[in-house]
């Protein structure tokens, strides 16, 4: 049973598109399995998409002429649609992806299946791939850690989101399981430990990174990990 | 008193006509989207198009500082809704909740922009421990034969190949594919993804 999910602001950042790809992900994701976010985030959407697109000026005229740049667009895309209509429009978009991990298939969250996703790094129990995205001091990951395993302890200078996309692991805080959604900030310091191994989706900001190689060097377990 | 019944009378009346055009454009939108679902009609495409790409362009500057990609997610977000039009469910909620729905996915798939990380890399190499690790990089190799390929491309339609062929064989970016074609962007986004989709369903059971 899902007991942690995004606090409210989050969720109303995440509908308004104002998050980053990777936190973006890992709502949908946690939404994907969480029926009760799922409907708080139906319910903003349903409101600002009243606000966005039906706050029509009284003069906004709707069999108004279209800009030529605007019919350009238009004429593209039906011409374009063209090729649709002899496609299976059904299609499915997403084709499923599996990732492996100490011999062990998990398939992907949607969501993920479309990102490019970087080699394995391996350190004791512990398995991270980088998803590659663009985001500068945000580094997403997938984490894994076998059974009896767990990550040393540690504190983020940003934030750290945690979404358990398989099994579970505990820290002093309690245990959590698949699809919860974990974030703490610089105040926190945990030492997750997963009897039974888990997979997790993790974003870490730390402003530390790069910034200050010499720290790095010295303490470098964090940034490798994570 | 007898003002008061008055004045609460005529706010009533006056009211209505504005709550009727709301009701009326739900309705509305909801018949063109319809009609573009079930018969694939192009004039009410269009309508919808009118209604909502303005609004859209408005909300995408808001997000990207760039005109081009604000015109981006009106593309990618209208030739969503024409591909997409059969998965709406009028039970489930307005055309406009859907719409919105529909951009703010094409907004995350822009931010996500698929490059390879450096700083990753180097971060591997100048940790101590680094030679000691096993590194797996063989897990997302795609296993495409070129041959087979370039035999589905020949029979793709001239200007899907021309996209494919540019940005696959002669590395192009799709920037540079749109002022080499002279197309707007998302023409080249729209036309890689058909082909994409074509080449997807040719190779099927051999790509994984
Ligand atoms: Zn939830």
């Amino acid at each position: 049973m899902i007991n942690h999910h995004p606090k409210f602001e989050l969720i109303q950042a995440y509908v308004n598109g104002d998050l980053p790809a990777s936190v973006s992900a890992a709502i949908k994701i946690h939404a994907d399995m969480c029926p009760e976010c799922q409907e708080k985030i139906l319910q903003l959407t349903e409101q600002v998409a009243e606000i966005s697109f039906e706050k029509v000026e009284s003069d906004e005229d709707m069999s108004i002429e279209l800009s030529e740049q605007d019919a350009d667009m238009l004429s593209q895309i039906l011409a374009d649609a063209e090729f649709l209509q002899t496609d299976d429009v059904v299609t499915a978009e997403v084709a499923e992806r599996f990732v492996m991990f100490k011999g062990k298939n998990y398939k992907l969250p949607n969501v993920l299946a479309n990102m490019e996703i970087g080699g394995v790094t391996n350190i004791g129990k512990l398995a991270r791939s980088r998803v590659l995205l663009d985001e500068g001091e945000i580094r997403t990951s997938l984490l894994h850690i076998e059974p009896e395993g767990s990550v040393p302890q540690h504190t983020h200078k940003g934030f750290e989101i945690t979404l358990l996309l398989d099994g579970e692991f505990s820290d002093k805080s309690g245990t959590y399981v698949k699809g919860d959604f974990i974030m703490l900030d610089g105040q926190h310091e945990h030492q997750p430990v997963s009897d039974n191994g888990c997979l997790c989706f993790t974003v870490v900001n730390d402003a530390l990174h790069f910034t200050q190689g010499i720290n790095k060097l010295l303490n470098p377990i964090g940034s490798l990990i994570y | 008193m007898a003002d008061v019944q008055t004045e609460l009378r005529n706010k009533t009346v006056s009211d209505k006509p504005s709550l009727m055009n709301k009701e009326l454009d739900h309705l509305q939108l909801c018949q063109w989207l319809t009609a573009v679902a079930t018969d694939r009609d192009k004039q009410a495409f269009t309508r919808l198009f009118q209604f909502f790409a303005p609004k859209i362009l408005r909300i995408a500057k808001g997000k990207f500082p760039n005109e081009a990609q604000a015109n981006e997610v009106v593309q990618e977000t209208m030739t969503n809704v024409w591909r997409k039009a059969h998965l709406f469910d009028q039970n489930k909620g307005a055309v406009t909740t859907w719409i919105y729905t529909v951009m703010r996915n094409v907004t995350f798939d822009m931010l996500r922009k698929v490059k390879s990380n450096k700083e990753d890399n180097l971060s591997d190499d100048i940790w101590p421990l680094a030679e000691s690790l096993v590194t797996e990089d063989e897990v997302f190799v795609d296993h495409i034969e070129n041959k087979k390929i370039c035999d589905v491309i020949a029979v793709l339609p001239e200007n899907q190949q021309q996209v494919i062929k540019g940005f696959y064989f002669n590395e192009m970016s799709q920037e540079q594919l749109a002022a080499h074609l002279n197309v707007p962007l998302g023409t080249i986004k729209s036309r890689l993804r058909l082909a994409l989709a074509k080449l997807k369903k040719q190779l099927g059971e051999s790509y994984d």
